[in-house]
């Protein structure tokens, strides 16, 4: 259709005009006056004298206003012109009354800035895709929420996601299906880094081995220099690697020297070759992203204890692919379990029973391109939680905002009563009340963006814990604008429609012939619902706050069974400054001795992991006489392996027996001590000193002779009771027919942790310790220093935010509340003053006044009570699992918020009621 | 003689049918040529024409452009496109075919 047609260039023209409506009323009045003249000159020609002319010619063109407003009718613009005014009635309206706009738009900040800020981190954690080429197009080989590496592919037989690099080239060369598909570690492992030629210290780094197609598999190009290719991934090529844009900025200022330079990575010397793209934070979003990426080639150079690469039977890796496009995941799907399939069954010495487990594999392949990990599995609950608080407080501000629009309906009805009766139409009269709700709602959105932003911020905190990296952009991107929006117009409509519609419902007659005076009142009851819901909601999230508080408590205040004060932790990996084994012993004597010659150090030890360093080794314990059960998991336990000092350095007793001493050398008689839990489940009811225990099979049970019990300490998690664990001494090793379980035994014989008890204040230690490390070598990496205490402390710091955003919360339901019930019986005592004062005329005692509104305004607290304790008792339940020592059912706490919320009812009736009481009898009765 | 009302539905043909036939024409143009050539009995009201332009350039069946008339004045004329010209058909056709109709109703009576 040519330019005139179609609903597109409609469309157009309706724009054109809408763009130069001004121009529009002019030409308008002009074409009229035009008109009118020639009308009138027509009429004087015809004979018609002058004067009469004009006003026949007036009058005969019609009202020049309404013309003009239909013919401007005609371009459909007209109900934005209508929302205009409307707008502008409601500006005026709402300055009219600055204390309640104020308040409206200070609740509704809150809440939908609540809301946008969980939205944002919801956004960023779960909904926003990696930013590489076509991140649709990505799918993972299995559901990647598990880790790390196993060397039995029965473990994975119901989700077969992990994979040994054999399997992985096999995979890659034969699945036409996908245009590339790339391997990876599961997650990025600790990197020793030195830039060569600079005297500077080894610093500790992340980095992640990948496959040479990785970069091209995600369709990401180098910021500088180029990322990594297949041909790096070749054990005969030179050792290459790829930075991070985060580290390239944050450790090397973003010097272009670094492409090209040579890094040495545990020890060995690489080029880094660029540095990828910047907001590619990897292939999952996590608080460690990796800052190096290097081909899977260099596997056995860098961790050369525990070759993994051309293991057959070693499954270690996460496999990612691009689909071609126009291929049915289905179908690829079905491709890849049967390759696996194949190849596993072509093994060497595969029996019956593995065919078995062949034929039962599961596999899957989701969608990933919003990263192969999710934060959900990680984050997802104090996310969800988060959502439901923040809803539930939007919801208190709603019930409050038409609570006090109904209260002002019900002001103006005489003005609406006349309006009505002068022929307004009733959805006329809605639209500007839902008008103004939304102009209100919109003001409380914009603040509230900005108590999102802060909010946000302190969220992040809440989703990962303290210290570690947030690759989450908190800063206002267009969806989390458009949620603030959407939900702002919805809040809008809900809480002005219902008081629109009963203020507009009201018979005109009515408030006319009552001026005021009518008993009966549509809106009472409404009110009293709100406020009843606003009660109910309110000692839900009291509730909910008191139950968090008190297990924070629980928390900070129990048995750790060690002494966080006076104590200073530090990390350090030899592993990553290049030490074999049979260096460990002398590097290990030298440290004991030089730390604890520090002075001020009363004791220093030496450990694979100190107490809730947030990882633990985990093992099937084998005990000489005893029968093992039957399902290995059964029989599992933490270890570590620890110096001399480790108990009195953490502050952990031993309650029998003896501890680890420094005759427990590593040729000495091999000795363990276990913990209470762990003699609690393997010897019930016996004496374990004396006892052997032992790990791999169970003709080690003899390995290790028990010595001594320690009382129980959390280690591994603070919020869970004490797990089953024992300690050896370090390098006291065996020797295992398993080839796996003697490389972790090594690996765990390689310390990662420093534990000091000192004088004094810990921080004071920092340096000394630095110096003495550096001087033993200084190649090894000081990872992280802090204070015991601080440690301890850090890891409540998501429950401690948590109880403190829900108190903040449960204050603002509360005072919410009162606000509406104060409301409710401001609003009842101004409708009753007549009446009051007539039963004061007749006798009635001012106290029974006071007592008469209190009752009437206690109503309907009481009924939210009713409504309110059995959902506080569900809610209770329904958060029980991040609750410590504290019943979902907590008489204290919930005696406590009904208590809080009666005295801030009494608070919100007492006004009201003195005023009734303060009422004088003979001027009421005077103004009927 | 009082002017008749212009019927219903009628209103777009006359003036498209008008506009066909004169050219470029301004709205007092526009009245007085449907009053002339129907001998006084159509009389358009200014409330009814104006608003009925608007609608008209909307749908894309007229243009307007501001010119000046013999006597020097601006005035706004109007000018009918290919689309409007295939509406004033569509239109006049449906008109017969209707009046059409409403004779043999009448006639059979």
């Amino acid at each position: 259709m040519s330019g005139s047609g179609g609903l597109f260039s409609e469309l157009a023209r309706r724009l054109g005009m809408f763009l130069h409506r001004e121009k529009f009323d002019g030409e308008m009045d002009e074409e009229m006056r035009l008109h009118r003249e020639w009308k009138e000159r027509e009429l004087r020609e015809a004979g018609v004298p002058p004067e009469e002319a004009h006003y026949r010619a007036l009058r005969e063109t019609g009202n020049a206003l309404r013309l003009r407003e239909e013919s401007r009718d005609a371009w459909g613009w007209n109900w934005l012109e209508h929302i205009a005014q409307d707008s502008k009635l409601a500006l005026r309206q709402l300055r009219k009354s600055p204390g309640f706009t104020i308040v409206a738009i200070l609740t509704l900040a809150l809440g939908i800035g609540a809301n946008t800020a969980v939205f944002t981190l919801v956004h960023a954690v779960l909904l926003k895709p990696l930013p590489v080429k076509d991140p649709g197009q990505l799918y993972s080989l299995g559901d990647t929420s598990m880790c790390c590496d196993t060397t039995d592919f029965a473990d994975i037989r119901n989700n077969f996601v992990l994979f040994s690099y054999p399997l992985y080239k096999q995979l890659r060369d034969n699945t036409p299906e996908f245009s590339d598909l790339a391997a990876f570690q599961t997650a990025p492992a600790n990197l020793s880094v030195r830039r060569s030629g600079v005297s500077a210290p080894a610093e500790p780094f992340y980095g992640e081995i990948v496959s040479g197609n990785y970069f091209a598999t995600l369709g990401l190009e180098a910021y500088a220099g180029r990322t990594l290719l297949a041909e790096d991934d070749q054990p005969t090529a030179a050792p290459a690697a790829v930075m991070s844009y985060r580290a390239w900025q944050l450790h090397y200022g973003a010097d272009p020297g670094v492409i090209g330079a040579t890094f040495t990575l545990n020890g060995l010397p690489a080029t880094i070759v660029g540095v990828a793209p910047p907001g590619f934070y990897g292939d999952s979003l996590r608080s460690d992203p990796p800052d190096f990426w290097v081909p899977l080639a260099l596997e056995p150079p860098l961790s050369p204890d525990n070759v993994l690469l051309n293991q057959t039977n070693h499954y270690w890796m996460y496999v990612i692919g691009r689909l071609k496009p126009g291929v049915p995941p289905a179908r690829a799907q079905a491709h890849v379990l049967l390759e696996i399939r194949q190849w596993l069954t072509s093994l060497v010495g595969v029996s019956d029973f593995d065919r078995q487990i062949i034929s039962t594999i599961v596999f899957t392949l989701p969608p990933a391109g919003s990263g192969v990990t999710r934060l959900r599995d990680n984050y997802g609950e104090g996310l969800r939680l988060l959502m439901i608080i923040s809803a539930l407080v939007l919801l208190i501000a709603c019930a409050n905002i038409a609570n006090l629009l109904l209260a002002r309906g019900t002001a103006n009805r005489l003005q609406i009563a006349v309006r009505v009766a002068l022929g307004a139409a009733r959805g006329r009269l809605i639209r500007q009340m839902v008008t103004e709700g939304l102009v209100l709602a919109l003001l409380g959105g914009i603040a509230g963006i900005a108590v999102a932003f802060a909010g946000s911020r302190a969220m992040l905190l809440l989703t990962f814990p303290s210290g570690s990296y947030v690759p989450i952009d908190a800063s206002p991107s267009l969806q989390v604008l458009g949620f603030a929006l959407v939900i702002s117009l919805a809040t809008g409509v809900i809480f002005s429609f219902a008081p629109a519609w009963i203020a507009s419902n009201a018979h005109p007659a009515e408030p006319l012939r009552g001026a005021g005076r009518s008993t009966r009142d549509a809106s009472a009851l409404p009110q009293k619902l709100l406020v009843i819901a606003q009660a109910g909601l309110s000692l839900v999230l009291l509730v909910g706050a008191g139950l968090l508080i008190e297990s924070l408590r629980n928390l900070e205040h129990q048995k750790f069974g060690f002494e966080p004060e006076g104590r200073l932790i530090v990390r350090v990996r030899p592993a990553s400054a290049g030490y074999t084994l049979d260096r460990l012993p002398a590097l290990y004597r030298q440290m004991d001795e030089r730390l604890n010659q520090i002075p001020g150090v009363r004791s220093a030890s030496l450990a694979l992991t100190s107490p809730l360093a947030g990882w633990n080794f985990q093992t099937p314990v084998f005990i000489e006489g005893r029968v093992p059960s039957a399902n290995p998991s059964e029989d599992m336990s933490f270890y570590d392996f620890v110096s001399s000092r480790f108990f009195e350095s953490i502050g952990n007793r031993v309650v029998r027996g003896r501890a680890l001493d420094e005759h427990d050398t590593p040729t000495a008689h091999h000795v363990a001590v276990v913990n209470e839990t762990f003699a609690r489940k393997f010897f019930p009811d016996q004496d374990p000193i004396g006892r052997h225990l032992g790990i791999s099979d169970p003709s080690h049970g003899g390995d290790y002779e028990i010595v001594g019990v320690a009382e129980d300490a959390k280690f591994t998690n603070a919020k869970k009771p004490a797990v089953p664990m024992f300690f050896m001494p370090l390098l006291q090793i065996e020797t295992y027919k398993d080839a796996d379980d003697q490389a972790y035994q090594i690996w765990a014989n390689y310390i990662d942790s420093i534990q000091l008890r000192v004088l004094g204040r810990p921080e004071n230690y920092e340096r000394a310790v630095q110096q003495t490390l550096a001087d033993i070598d200084p190649n090894l990496t000081v990872r992280k220093m802090i204070k015991f205490d601080d440690l301890v402390n850090g890891s409540f710091n998501s429950s401690r935010l948590m109880a403190q955003l829900t108190t903040v919360y449960g204050i603002l339901a509360l005072v919410l509340a009162g606000i509406g019930l104060y409301g409710v019986a401001a609003y009842m005592v101004t409708r009753r003053t007549s009446e009051i004062g007539i039963r004061m005329a007749l006798g009635a005692q001012r106290r029974s006044v006071v007592g008469m509104v209190l009752r009437s305004a206690m109503q309907p607290i009481v009924l939210g009570l009713m409504v309110g304790v059995p959902a506080a008792l569900a809610g209770g339940y329904a958060m029980a699992s991040q609750l410590f020592g504290v019943k979902a059912y907590d008489p204290l706490v919930l005696g406590g918020a009904v208590a809080a919320l009666a005295a801030a009812a009494v608070l919100a009736a007492i006004l009201p009621a003195r005023r009734a009481a303060s009422i004088d009898p003979m001027r009421t009765l005077r103004t009927e | 003689m009082h002017p008749d009302e212009i019927p219903p539905g009628t209103l777009y043909m006359l003036i498209l049918r008008t506009l066909a036939r004169g050219g470029e024409m301004h709205g007092y143009e526009i009245a007085g040529s449907i009053k002339k050539i129907s001998d006084d009995v159509l009389q358009v009201e200014e409330g009814s024409l104006y608003p009925a332009l608007q609608r008209m350039l909307v749908k894309g069946w007229v243009v307007a452009e501001w010119g000046t008339t013999e006597g020097n004045r601006r005035a706004r004329y109007y000018k009918l496109t290919a689309a409007g010209r295939k509406q004033l058909e569509a239109e006049v056709s449906q008109f017969e075919r209707m009046v059409a109709a409403i004779a043999r109703v009448i006639q059979t009576a």
